[in-house]
């Protein structure tokens, strides 16, 4: 029986992008669930997931509202957002915001940012 | 001589008076007690007296004459006197008794009744007293002259005097009563009868007993002699004391009474009895005289009360039976007395109205006065009582059965000498029937004078004299004329005459007011507004009984409308006589058997009257239709003549002139009361002109089927529900079969057309708008493809609109379908090159565009790098996980891939394509240009000034790569005019210059601060710009071998400039 590392929901619209990246997050021994769309992510159980990734720009509703809609039900927990559009990183809304990321994104300070925040989130839990 | 004996009185009557005359004088003989002297009561002078009372003077003489006979008789038989002493004393007597009845007559009257104290007094001092002097002195004398039983002059006279008082006292009652009452009735009750047999019992037994014995016992018997006197009046008295009389002789003569004896004491009771006797009678006859007065007095005191008691009788009835309600009140005005009416009018008396504690008068008003009327009614009487006027009003009583009703209430005060009020006295008259009849008639009179007010007339009265009296308010209103106006009311009547019409008006009303006939005319009135309306007017007098004019009653009705009316009907009458005049109208009549009978005036004129041989119908008809006309029409005519029904026959006749014309005729049968055919008439038209219209209609028809025929377009035609009905030529030859091939068919022949025409794609839609327009009558417009006879679908535009009837009632729909297949795939190219300008302008934005590449690489860039991240893990893993490694691997040089596709896809935009290139006019880009930005230069409000030369030379550039640059060109400047105020314009500017085309953009912005580097890749002056615009624009520029620079702009801003080669002087 494989151990079970944190669950990490990943959403976007670009199929490379969320292979990628699970990729990514189980050579870093995560548990990755994919989503093509937000619509997807919030159709499941929300309660079992340690984090989440969301690319900001897609069709139907786009990642900020989709991170709102997530803190309302789990507020503790940390939502990562990713865009490949730099206009939109460009925004006061983002400015400041912990878990923003530019794609191309830098894959060790990634994992090194979803462990820590996973690290706060148990601390604080 | 005749005098005397006309006053001679009955024979009968002068015999009795003989007889009594003498047996008076027997019984005076009989009593005669002193012996020699024959002198004792002396009944004859009682009856003489008596008699010449009641008996006329003139016949006096008679009763004298008499008299003196039964004297001389008596004389003869019993005196024994000498006769000139019998003539001397019989003398005595009648001058006595003539004496006594003319002073009793003198003193009394004619009427000797001794009735009453008076006339017994007058009687017995008259006719007993004085009388009796007269006898008793004449008598003595001769007794003492002649020496008769030698009797002394003095020694006889007391004895004579008292025996005729007595006589006179005695008789003459009796005698007056018995002649008086001759022929008069017995009128005793039988009580009476009763009283006076035991009157006269008692009488004659006291006298049985009084007279025999001493003479003062005589006067016992006195009480049954006054009480017969009292009881029976002056009957009784005289009855009784005669029978006095008579018992006294008897008992005198028998001698058993006092009154005989002795010599010595005879002439003392001579005197005695003759005094007995005449006080008897005196006292008799005045108890009868005073009786008989108290009765009398008695009777007329019971008259008088029962007329007194009728009296009252009568005056309570009329109290309680006037029609007037009666009330008696106080001095303070309290009721003390209702009369029965009022009583019956309340349905209760005074009693029941009493309250205690409360003022009677009060209680009455409030319970029985109309409460409207209660509190002025106490004032009336309050204020009547306290000043003593007389009050009278009109109030509302309440009747028994609770209805108010009106009354007129009086009151007056009755006082004394003084002028005290004693009573009140009021009375009330029940007015309510005249009151309610004076408000029907006032109301009546109000409605009737509404009413003629109201009604639309104008009413006028006049006086006999032809003065305006009464003007009703319609006529003052309609005609502008107010009562002020009356004093001339003739000329104001005039003015309002119209003047053609005014000299008969006043000449017409003149007369009937000098004749009293009644006016009647129609003339022209004028109202206030100036015009003149036609009125009819009519005036007729009222007269009185006698038949003289009290007043003119004139009414005015407005008949202008009426007027106009008939005016336009005579108008119209007569045009219509005119118009039936000039008819074109043939009139031919047959009898039924077909014989020409009548044939009007106007067909003899268009005609011609038929020759001698033509009389009937067939003859007639063969000769003037036409002879290919002919069968038919008289085929048609025969029939009719033969079933009786109207018919009509349309053919062509020939005219006087010889020529055939077209009429129609219609026949039709006159039938009497049986059915019978009396009559045909036969009225014909000329119809030459309609047939010539309806064969100019066909033609005309003809050309329009050939029209619709050969339009080139196809037309059909539906029922109403959708089903073709007809199509034209063209459409039958596109479709490549007839309408009726459909038929038979399963489907109908609408859904066999369109499912076998239509293309599969556009069916539906057709179906469905197709039923839409026919459920609601809509026009149909669509475009679709419809497959040809050769099976190819062609585009068609097909229009349908519905054809209606008056009613808006659809008759057909009407079709036609257009080939537009061409325009069609025109339009599809230029729907694709619209679509290839759009990308264009989408690419137009460069930042856009730079952003949209960075977006399209950074994803798979991103994958990349999270891939090889992975890999780099799986193999740094203990053990290395080299499949998923392998597998990373793969999607890391995929992803690589798709980043160069990115990358080659981006240069092929810009690839500078010379394949594309098309020698075109510079002008119709830059058009497209500024239409592309026209939206965002109207958003940002700065105008486009477009200065284009006109026939610039064809150059050979990539369309859509110039479009690019001017678009791009265009936003800089609009972009670079933001932060301007006022007006924003953007100028376009292109011209031939030597042998290039130099095209200019002119913005008004703040110019260009670096115009060096502007050109180079990535320099941007802009927020979100990627520096790549202009540089991209330099670079299609120059590989279409022209050139992009900028300049500064006059007064501000900057101008880019670009040229480009004319075709023919730079191609190789």
């Amino acid at each position: 029986m494989e151990k079970t590392g944190p669950i990490v929901a990943i959403v976007d619209d670009d199929p490379r992008l969320l292979e990628s990246l699970e990729e990514l997050l189980e050579s870093a021994g995560y548990t990755a669930c994919c989503f093509r769309s937000a619509e997807h992510l919030l159709a499941r159980d929300l309660s079992n997931l340690d984090l989440l990734i969301t690319d900001i720009g897609m069709p139907g509703m786009n990642g900020f509202e989709l991170r709102d809609i997530v803190k309302k039900a789990r507020p503790e927990l940390p939502v990562f957002l990713v865009t490949g559009r730099h206009e939109i990183a460009d925004q006061g809304r983002v400015k400041g915001v912990d878990g923003f990321f530019r794609k191309p994104f830098d894959a060790p300070a990634l994992l090194i940012a979803i462990s820590e925040a996973l690290q706060k989130s148990r601390n604080g839990g | 001589m005749t005098r005397v004996w006309s006053y001679r009185p009955q024979l009968l009557h002068l015999g009795l008076f003989f007889a009594a005359y003498v047996l008076g004088c027997g019984f005076a003989q009989a009593l005669a007690i002193v012996p020699g002297t024959g002198i004792s009561i002396w009944p004859p002078s009682g009856l003489f007296i008596a008699t010449l009372i009641l008996a006329p003077k003139q016949s006096w003489q008679w009763w004298v004459l008499v008299g003196c006979l039964g004297e001389l008789f008596g004389n003869a038989l019993w005196f024994h006197s000498p006769l000139p002493a019998a003539v001397l004393i019989y003398a005595g007597n009648a001058l006595e008794a003539m004496v006594g009845a003319w002073l009793v007559n003198r003193v009394l009257g004619r009427s000797v009744r001794l009735e009453t104290l008076q006339e017994v007094l007058v009687f017995v001092l008259l006719g007993a007293g004085v009388a009796s002097v007269v006898s008793a002195t004449v008598g003595s004398a001769t007794l003492a002259g002649f020496g008769i039983l030698s009797q002394t002059f003095s020694g006889a006279w007391p004895l004579w005097w008292i025996g005729d008082a007595t006589g006179v006292l005695i008789v003459a009652p009796l005698a007056l009563v018995v002649i008086q009452n001759w022929n008069g009735k017995a009128e005793l009750s039988a009580a009476r009868w009763i009283e006076a047999c035991a009157v006269g019992l008692i009488l004659l037994g006291v006298a049985a007993l009084s007279l025999g014995g001493y003479l003062p016992f005589a006067y016992i018997i006195m009480p049954p002699l006054l009480w017969a006197a009292v009881r029976f009046e002056f009957k009784g008295a005289a009855v009784t004391l005669v029978l006095l009389a008579l018992i006294t002789a008897i008992f005198t003569i028998s001698g058993a009474s006092q009154f005989a004896g002795n010599a010595e004491s005879q002439r003392h009771n001579q005197i005695m009895l003759q005094l007995f006797l005449a006080i008897s009678a005196f006292s008799a006859l005045v108890v009868a005289a005073i009786s008989r007065q108290h009765q009398l007095a008695l009777l007329t005191l019971r008259q008088s009360v029962e007329a007194l008691r009728d009296r009252e009788r009568e005056l309570s009835q009329i109290v309680n039976m006037v029609p007037v309600h009666i009330r008696r009140l106080t001095p303070e005005g309290e009721p003390t007395f209702f009369n029965k009416r009022l009583v019956d009018f309340f349905g209760f008396d005074l009693q029941q109205l009493k309250r205690p504690g409360t003022s009677q008068l009060v209680t009455n008003i409030e319970t029985l006065a109309h409460p409207d009327d209660a509190p002025s009614l106490l004032q009336a009487v309050r204020h009547a009582v306290a000043t003593g006027e007389p009050y009278s009003m009109k109030y509302r009583m309440r009747r028994a059965d609770g209805v108010y009703r009106w009354v007129d209430g009086r009151a007056e005060p009755l006082r004394d000498e003084g002028g005290k009020i004693l009573q009140w006295y009021a009375i009330s008259i029940d007015i309510d029937d005249e009151v309610r009849a004076q408000e029907a008639l006032r109301d009546r009179e109000r409605e009737l004078s509404q009413l003629v007010d109201a009604l639309p007339v104008h009413i006028w009265s006049w006086t006999p004299a032809g003065e305006l009296a009464y003007v009703n308010k319609r006529s003052l209103e309609d005609l502008g004329i107010s009562k002020a106006n009356f004093e001339d009311t003739v000329r104001v009547a005039q003015k309002l005459v119209h003047p053609e019409d005014a000299p008969e008006v006043l000449r017409t009303s003149a007369n009937s007011l000098k004749t009293g006939d009644a006016f009647m005319m129609r003339y022209r009135r004028r109202w206030k507004d100036g015009n003149y309306r036609w009125i009819e007017a009519r005036a007729q007098p009222l007269r009185d009984h006698d038949g003289a004019i009290v007043q003119w009653y004139q009414v005015s009705i407005d008949i202008d409308d009426q007027v106009q009316a008939e005016e336009a009907l005579k108008s119209s009458k007569r045009q219509l006589e005119q118009m039936i005049d000039a008819m074109p109208f043939n009139i031919l009549s047959f009898t039924a058997s077909g014989k020409m009978t009548y044939t009007s005036k106007r067909y003899l004129d268009d005609v011609g009257l038929p020759t001698a041989d033509i009389k009937d119908f067939d003859a007639l008809a063969r000769d003037v239709a036409h002879p290919d006309d002919f069968p038919t029409m008289f085929q048609r005519a025969s029939d009719g003549f033969a079933t009786g029904q109207s018919f009509v026959n349309r053919f062509r006749r020939r005219n006087k002139q010889g020529v055939y014309r077209w009429i129609e005729a219609r026949a039709q049968p006159l039938r009497d009361a049986d059915g019978t055919i009396v009559q045909w008439y036969i009225a014909s038209i000329d119809i030459e002109d309609e047939m010539r219209a309806q064969a100019a209609l066909r033609e005309r028809e003809r050309f329009l089927w050939q029209l619709v025929e050969t339009l080139p377009a196809m037309i059909d035609c539906a029922a109403p529900n959708g089903e073709p009905v007809y199509r034209s030529q063209q459409l039958r030859e596109f479709l490549g079969y007839e309408l009726e091939e459909l038929d038979g068919k399963a489907k109908s022949r609408l859904n066999g057309t369109l499912d076998a025409g239509v293309h599969p794609d556009d069916v539906a839609g057709v179906k469905e708008q197709y039923a839409h327009c026919l459920a609601t009558g809509e026009p149909y417009l669509r475009k679709h493809r419809l497959r040809r006879f050769d099976g190819e679908y062609i585009w068609v535009e097909t229009r349908a609109a519905p054809m209606r009837k008056d009613d808006g009632t659809i008759v057909q729909w009407n079709m036609i379908c257009l080939d537009i297949d061409g325009e069609v795939r025109m339009q599809e190219e230029l729907r694709l090159a619209q679509e290839r300008l759009a990308r264009a302008s989408q690419a137009a934005s460069l930042a856009e565009l730079s952003a949209s590449i960075a977006h399209e690489v950074n994803q798979p860039l991103a994958a990349i790098v999270a891939n090889s991240h992975a890999c780099y893990r799986w193999l740094s893993a203990e053990p290395a996980n080299v499949d998923r490694a392998k597998i990373t691997t793969e999607r890391v040089i995929r992803d690589a891939n798709s980043a160069a596709e990115v990358v080659s896809r981006i240069r092929a935009l810009f690839k500078q394509s010379v394949e594309n290139r098309i020698s075109l006019s510079l002008s119709g880009v830059i058009a497209e240009a500024c239409n592309l930005v026209a939206g965002e230069a109207l958003r940002r409000r700065i105008r486009i000034d477009i200065d284009v030369e006109g026939k610039l030379p064809p150059i050979a550039v990539d369309r859509i790569q110039i479009q690019q640059v001017l678009v791009n060109l265009m936003r800089n400047g609009m972009e670079a005019m933001e932060a301007v105020a006022g007006e924003k314009s953007l100028t376009v500017r292109a011209r031939r210059v030597g042998s290039e085309v130099q095209t200019e953009i002119g913005d008004q912005g703040n110019g260009i601060e670096f115009p060096d580097q502007i050109f180079e890749p990535f320099f941007t002056t802009k927020e979100n710009g990627m520096g790549m615009g202009l540089a991209i624009c330099r670079s299609i520029v120059e590989a279409h071998g022209g050139r992009l620079w900028a300049e500064k702009n006059e007064p501000h801003g900057a101008r880019f400039i670009f040229t480009l080669p004319i075709v023919g002087k730079a191609a190789p």
